[in-house]
């Protein structure tokens, strides 16, 4: 699965400028506390968060992330974004809970 | 290569900028070839101990030295202290304030988490500041 794909999977919206979406995704990973990501993350990781914060991509950029979706339908600050877009690391929305995230990208790279 | 040897300050509460000194720190890792794992290592070590000063402490400073087979790290700040090291250095331990709760932190990580990564690390404390210094070696 790469971010390409995440971008046309129609319950996910890329929500910056970031016109690269050729990272491949290692793996999922789910966290709304920052010691865990940077611990339990390594390069190409995709991480699923609520956390409306701007450490969130430093943490990505930190840990060479592939890309960052922000579940529950939470609307992303400005200041994340316009972050994101300096560092290309793709950000997306989606109306899914974090679980209810993790089994569709599953089942999507499963196909 | 000669020795890399910086001092950054870093002000309390000053979420923002957190994770500078940790970026700073593996810019200059990359450049001078040292392995992935070895980058990840101090990464996440200084991370945590910037984080560290920046949500637990009234301000302080960080000295990074890198030389070609060794990276030591040391933060210093102002205080007001660690009450007790060894409940600090239990996972889960957190004195962390709401504020750095909204932020993303206080998971009680931080400093298991340097402990984990790092070769060597000590820490001292008082009322009037806590000391923290970390060295990772390239061979172990």
């Amino acid at each position: 699965m790469t971010t390409k794909d995440i971008a046309n999977y129609e319950s996910f919206s890329l929500i910056n400028s970031v016109t690269d979406l050729s990272h491949k995704i290692n793996k999922l990973f789910a966290s709304d506390l920052l010691s865990n990501v940077m611990g339990n993350t390594a390069e190409d990781d995709c991480l699923i968060t609520m956390l409306n914060n701007i450490n969130v991509i430093g943490v990505a950029s930190l840990n060479d992330l592939s890309c960052v979706i922000f579940s529950q339908g939470i609307v992303v600050k400005k200041e994340l974004i316009d972050k994101a877009n300096e560092l290309n690391i793709p950000l997306f929305t989606t109306k899914f809970s974090t679980v209810e995230a993790i089994i569709a990208l599953s089942k999507w790279d499963k196909k | 290569m000669s020795d890399f040897l910086e001092e950054y300050p870093i002000e309390r509460n000053d979420i923002g900028n957190a994770g500078t000194i940790a970026s700073l720190t593996k810019r200059e890792l990359k450049k001078r070839g040292f392995n992935p794992d070895f980058i990840k290592r101090v990464t996440i070590g200084v991370y945590e101990a910037e984080i560290n000063v920046v949500i637990h402490s009234y301000g302080g400073f960080t000295k990074v030295h890198i030389s070609d087979d060794f990276c030591e790290i040391k933060f210093v700040d102002r205080g007001p202290g660690i009450p007790n090291i060894e409940d600090a250095m239990q996972a889960g331990f957190s004195t962390a304030s709401p504020y750095a709760i909204e932020n993303g932190f206080g998971a009680g990580m931080g400093l298991p988490n340097i402990k984990a990564v790092s070769d060597e690390m000590t820490l001292e404390s008082t009322e009037e500041g806590t000391t923290l210094s970390m060295k990772y070696y390239k061979n172990q």
